[in-house]
């Protein structure tokens, strides 16, 4: 943990309190220089209770309603810890982020940790959505929360702010945490498909791979049209129903995206439509690769393979 | 705030509202303390109902109900009756009309508010404590919204916990607070409840079984020494005049003597009086007072009298001496003190010349008296017979059953036949002491009356005729309780007195001490009494009023934070302890965080291979102590002394 | 137990030379009733390997090539109809024996290596609703290819988390390599190894695994690992509580074989990498270094 020593004037910051301070690196853990705290409005109302109490005590000059009025502005002080240490010493730390395409949301997720000997009730993290969890003694849950993308490229998660009433709902205290963490944007997939641009030795008309060749691929229940010489006879033999032989492999050519013949206006609508045909030939399993003005992606397929083309999408 | 609110709260809010108002059957109206049970348990059934909770039309017409209630109960919510009963309805409606979490908050509020007003009708210890614990379920309660999943056990913990905390830091605010004397208003003046006390006649003929309670009259906590039992003579209303029955306190008690001061000698007995609520303004003090202050008065009678109001617990410093001279009689004290009803019997004169009262001195006439009570059959008894008709003949020749007063009145009336100045005087005497308290308690079993006659050159001097026929009564303890179930004369015997006291009985003793300590700091603490404090601690204005408050309060807090927030050290196996220390004696390896003690001894081994055999011991050691089943002790003994003596070098 | 597993260990390392480790490991898994999964290129001796303990243990040994035109039929077994008495019969497939070695799993696809795994972790094969146990005891040796590979269906993660242990043999060094080339064929010695193991005494050696003591102080260190590789960020998922179940159980065979009874963290530290490499990173084979920042970081004492 790099703690840096705070200035006055950054210690009080406006935006400390809301915002929190400038995004770390890994995990933090949450302490006095993080936890704020404030009455609620319930807080607000146990004050006039107070007062209330008071007055009842001073009208009648009763010794044992003071002393009740006292013990609850003392409850009401002691809360301040006992909220302060709901939150205090939890560690979280940034985890992975999910990728989103414009518009939808992206996901980042966190541990919270608690190291702690008690459990801690009702910890409330938001981001855009919120959750409420408890975290028992010497335990670290995951939560996984969203933020809605406006464009494609780079999303921070901006401020991570960590709460939490308990014990009494009287104060509520908050940490506001900022990490360095982005998840990548990709670019909104084109509504329409168009069909796949025409590349050496691909001859797709509407996306389709053809089946065939010498790669032995998998068995299949028999469907009527399949051919007679695929038939596998030995299942058949044992009475295991008709099985036909599937073959595939080399015949699979390789498709080409070149933004530079990608239909559409401008860039965003090329990047949707490169978008779109990235998740459709992983989708059938065709082998792609991508062209772009600044960057090639060779061919190749599966989903490490169709994340790349994405964020070289995203970061175009 | 989400509109859902947990069963477990509502169950909790509930519980916590039911034993708030429970108290309150006591004293409110029946109709309205059953119309909130209603609600209540209305309520508490939607719970699992929720579709039997009242609609809008209903819970209108149930509040137009509780107007009605309170109106023809009360004519009004003000005052202490009024308010209680407002609260608790207005609670009992807000039940059916819950819609959120910020309703549970209102309802809480409330509670703690009703949970307040009981303390206007009792303040007891025990209502504090009852009070105290019921707060924690309320606290509960709260809890229970913001940790939705937190068990029912600890919830309750915690809120014990946070009450536990808030304690002292209430007791140091309870202290250093200003308090200021509100304004009395007439409308909030309690309603006066029944008070048993001394009666302002004595009328011993009328009685034919002496009540006797074991209630508490006052408490007396003596700097320094404490009077012997026959000197604790706790003197009330003066008895001057009868009309051969009945006697009564003399109309010309606010004639004082322009010689008021009796002349003291002897020992000063310096005291603290905390009287209970009392019918009559009248304070015990011990005979006979010297020294007191304001709001207390002494009548013509030597009596005190206080002009605050009796019904209220109070305080009074007193300095007393139990020997005195009051000097010469005043004409209206000789008129009030011969004063007979009417022309005594030829019995009663035949006795008095017989026992020389017309002859003799007035000393030498009382011993002969006394002597007579003794040597005749007259019995003490608690029980005596009725006796209408010119009881104090009927006493002196016929029954001759009787208990204190009937000894006194006949003993003054024969003083008066023989014109000597005398009268009867009420109050208590004795009172057991609380060795846990260290204080004296007097209660209404210790009432006694007993009679002062004027003698030339001593002025008014006291006798006590019962002395004569029960001295026990005068010089040893009470035993109250068995006094009640025997209706006789019980003594406590003074060998058990001193040696076996019972443990109820030091049980007893110590709740009465701690009533004591709590009636007079807590219940009695006031401007005055913190006025002394400040005194004390060198307080003078506001400012520095309110520099202590925060001084102790932020202290009390900076230590309670310390208690909350103090991480809990995991407890540390010995035996890693010495297996650090070993690893630290040697120089210039380093053992890293997932090394195996194994892996460590081998690469130490390789560096000093000289102490090869005793490395590897001391691993084997640690190794077998902390890994395997049922190690001896003596084993992590051998590996201290072994680390101990390791060194490289 | 020394006399017991001693001589068997000798008998094995005469096999296959060089590869203590790795038999110890083999061993270890069979007494902790787990099983095995050897992934490595073919002709390192994967099969000599199997094909040597079921020998030694005395277990009916039965192998099974995995293609990609096997079915699960052909591994449990089937029903065929008995034309003389106009019935189904059950045909038991070569899954019923005591020893599986199921060679090259990955080249059959997903459905057949399910219908291995399930029978696994069962230990009983439901054909047309008819159940059969297994024999006892039951291992299973898989053998898997390096999934780089052509023409493979890797096992996913969840199928590789019921094998007890995954361990790769390696080439032999040089010496190793020179008594390979100038010594007998393999498969003739094996064939002349004697049994020696009884069933008895492999039952009593899997009964004292349960017995070997855990102290509190190496539950936490097993804890502490557990931790650790769920909290880090080198493991996309951290073990599993059946992962750390059998770290546990791993720990405790390999004490035992220690003749130890009680688990020392070197015993845990030991089966780290081949119970917990495959768990962690199933693409990787090289478990020492997947499990080298756990061995480096979780405090031992």
């Amino acid at each position: 943990m790099n703690e840096t020593v705070l200035s006055l004037k950054q210690r009080f910051a406006l935006s400390r309190f809301m915002r929190g301070e400038k995004p770390a690196n890994g995990a933090l853990t949450l302490n006095q220089r993080r936890i704020f705290i404030l009455p609620t409005r319930q807080g607000g109302g146990f004050i006039v209770l107070i007062i209330l109490l008071l007055l009842i005590a001073l009208t009648y000059n009763n010794n044992l309603i003071y002393l009740l009025a006292f013990m609850l502005a003392s409850v009401f002080f002691i809360t301040i810890l006992h909220t302060y240490q709901s939150l205090a010493g939890l560690v979280v730390k940034p985890l992975q982020t999910q990728a989103a395409f414009t518009g939808e949301k992206a996901g980042f997720s966190f541990s919270i940790q608690n190291p702690s000997d008690q459990e801690r009730f009702d910890i409330q993290l938001k981001l855009e959505t919120e959750t409420l969890l408890d975290i028992p003694p010497h335990h670290h849950e995951k939560v996984l929360l969203f933020k809605s993308t406006k464009k494609r490229g780079k999303l921070q998660a901006g401020t991570l702010t960590v709460s939490s009433c308990y014990p009494l709902g009287l104060f509520r205290a908050w940490s506001p945490l900022r990490f360095k963490m982005e998840a990548l944007v990709y670019p909104a997939p084109a509504t329409v498909f168009s069909v796949f641009p025409e590349s050496e030795g691909f001859e797709g008309e509407n996306g389709q791979s053809k089946k065939g060749g010498d790669d032995f691929y998998g068995l299949q229940s028999y469907q009527p049209g399949d051919p007679i010489r695929q038939i596998h006879w030995k299942s058949y033999a044992k009475g295991q129903g008709l099985f036909s032989k599937h073959y595939g492999g080399n015949a699979v050519a390789d498709l080409w995206l070149d933004y530079n013949q990608t239909p559409g206006h401008d860039v965003e609508q090329r990047l949707s439509h490169l978008c779109r045909w990235i998740i459709e030939a992983e989708k059938i399993g065709l082998h792609y690769g991508l062209i772009l003005p600044n960057k090639k992606i060779p061919c190749n397929h599966g989903p490490s393979h169709q994340h790349a083309c994405l964020e070289a999408l995203a970061l175009f | 705030m989400n509109s859902w609110i947990p069963q477990k709260s509502l169950i909790f809010m509930l519980i916590a509202l039911g034993l708030i108002t429970l108290p309150h059957s006591q004293h409110l109206p029946l109709p309205l303390f059953l119309f909130f049970g209603l609600l209540w348990s209305w309520r508490f059934i939607a719970i699992w109902k929720p579709e039997w909770l009242p609609g809008k039309t209903t819970v209108f017409l149930l509040m137009l109900t509780a107007i009605g209630l309170l109106y023809s109960q009360h004519q009004g919510i003000l005052g202490r009756a009024g308010g209680t009963s407002l609260f608790v309805i207005a609670l009992g409606l807000k039940l059916l009309e819950i819609r959120g979490t910020r309703d549970i908050y209102l309802i809480v509020f409330l509670g703690f508010i009703v949970a307040a007003t009981e303390f206007l009708y009792q303040q007891s210890i025990i209502m504090a404590v009852y009070i105290v614990l019921v707060c924690i379920v309320l606290l509960a309660t709260l809890i229970t919204i913001n940790g939705l999943h937190a068990k029912i056990r600890p919830t309750l913990k915690k809120a014990g916990i946070i009450v536990l905390q808030a304690i002292p830091i209430a007791a140091i605010i309870f202290v250093l607070f200003p308090r200021i004397e509100a304004p009395r208003f007439k409308w909030l003046e309690a309603e006066k409840n029944q008070i048993t006390g001394l009666s302002d006649t004595l009328e011993p003929g009328a009685i034919s079984e002496l009540g006797l309670s074991p209630e508490l009259v006052f408490r007396v906590k003596f700097e320094g020494d404490i009077p012997p039992p026959a000197e604790r003579y706790w003197r009330g209303p003066v008895f001057s005049y009868t009309d051969g029955k009945r006697w009564r306190e003399s109309p010309n008690r606010f004639f004082k003597r322009y010689m008021d001061t009796p002349r003291f000698k002897g020992k000063a007995y310096h005291y603290t009086l905390l009287m209970e609520p009392q019918n009559k303004p009248w304070v015990f003090a011990l005979e006979m007072p010297a020294r007191f202050e304001a709001p207390l008065q002494r009548n013509g009678f030597y009596q005190l009298t206080t002009t605050k109001d009796p019904a209220q617990r109070a305080e009074y410093n007193i300095t007393s001496y139990t020997q005195f001279n009051t000097g010469y009689l005043t004409k209206t004290e000789l008129k009030d003190t011969l004063q007979l009803p009417g022309k005594p019997s030829e019995r009663i004169v035949k006795l008095v010349k017989q026992l020389g009262g017309f002859d003799l001195k007035p000393e030498q006439f009382i011993a002969n008296l006394f002597n007579y009570f003794r040597q005749e059959k007259f019995f003490y008894t608690l029980m005596p017979k009725k006796m209408e008709d010119n009881p104090i003949e009927t006493f002196l020749f016929d029954r001759r059953y009787g208990f204190c007063s009937h000894y006194a009145t006949a003993f003054v009336y024969l003083m008066r036949i023989a014109d000597i100045p005398a009268r009867v005087i009420g109050g208590y005497q004795g009172g057991e002491f609380n060795e846990a308290g260290n204080f004296l308690e007097v209660r209404q079993a210790n009432a006694h009356a007993w009679t002062e006659v004027w003698l030339q050159g001593k002025g008014w001097t006291r006798f006590d005729p019962t002395t004569a026929i029960a001295p026990e009564r005068v010089e040893q303890t009470l035993d109250i309780e068995q006094q009640i179930a025997t209706r006789t004369l019980t003594i406590v015997p003074p060998e058990i007195l001193h040696q076996s006291m019972d443990w109820l009985k030091r049980a007893k003793q110590i709740l009465g001490s701690v009533d004591y300590s709590w009636q007079r700091w807590i219940i009695n603490y006031n401007r005055a009494s913190q006025q002394g404090i400040f005194k004390h601690l060198g307080i003078e204005d506001l400012k520095s009023i309110i520099y202590w408050l925060l001084v102790l309060v932020g202290t009390a807090t900076l230590i309670m934070a310390r208690f909350i927030l103090k991480h809990k050290a995991q407890p540390v196996d010995p035996a890693v302890k010495l297996y650090h220390q070993f690893c630290q004696k040697i120089p210039d390896i380093t053992r890293k965080p997932g090394e195996t003690p194994y892996s460590f001894a081998a690469r130490c081994r390789q560096a000093y291979p000289k102490h090869a055999e005793t490395i590897d011991r001391i691993t084997q050691l640690f190794v077998k102590i902390r890994y395997y089943p049922n190690s001896p002790k003596e084993m992590l003994e051998y590996l201290k002394k072994q680390v101990d003596h390791f060194s490289c070098t | 137990m020394e006399n017991t597993l001693t001589p068997l260990l000798n008998a094995a390392n005469q096999i296959i030379l060089g590869k203590d480790r790795q038999i110890r490991l083999a061993v270890c898994c069979l007494i902790a009733k787990g099983h095995l999964l050897i992934e490595d290129i073919p002709g390192v001796g994967k099969t000599t390997l199997s094909h040597t303990l079921a020998r030694l243990f005395g277990l009916d040994y039965q192998r099974i090539q995995f293609t990609s035109d096997i079915l699960p039929a052909d591994i449990i077994g089937s029903s065929v109809f008995d034309a003389e008495r106009h019935e189904f019969r059950f045909h038991h497939g070569p899954i019923f024996n005591q020893m599986i070695l199921a060679d090259e799993i990955n080249r059959s696809t997903p459905k057949a290596q399910s219908a291995l795994l399930e029978a696994m972790e069962e230990e009983q094969v439901t054909v047309e609703g008819q159940t059969y146990p297994l024999p006892k005891p039951f291992f299973v040796i898989a053998t898997q290819n390096p999934s780089h590979q052509i023409g493979t269906f890797p096992l996913p993660e969840s199928q590789l988390d019921r094998f007890l242990m995954r361990i790769e043999l390696g080439y032999p060094n040089r010496e190793a390599e020179r008594a390979l080339l100038l010594g007998k064929q393999r498969h003739k010695i094996i064939a002349e190894l004697p049994v020696m193991l009884t069933p008895e005494q492999l039952d009593e050696l899997q009964q004292a695994v349960t017995e070997v003591y855990v102290s509190p102080a190496l539950l936490d260190y097993l804890q502490n690992i557990i931790d650790f590789s769920r909290q880090s960020d080198e493991f996309a998922a951290g073990l599993s509580p059946r992962g750390g179940l059998a770290l546990l159980t791993a720990s405790k065979a390999w004490a035992l074989m220690e003749q130890r009874n009680a688990v020392i963290p070197e015993d845990v530290q030991a089966v780290l990498p081949a119970v917990a490499g495959h768990r962690l990173k199933a693409g990787s084979t090289d478990a020492a270094s997947i499990v080298a920042p756990i061995l480096e970081n979780v405090p031992v004492v």
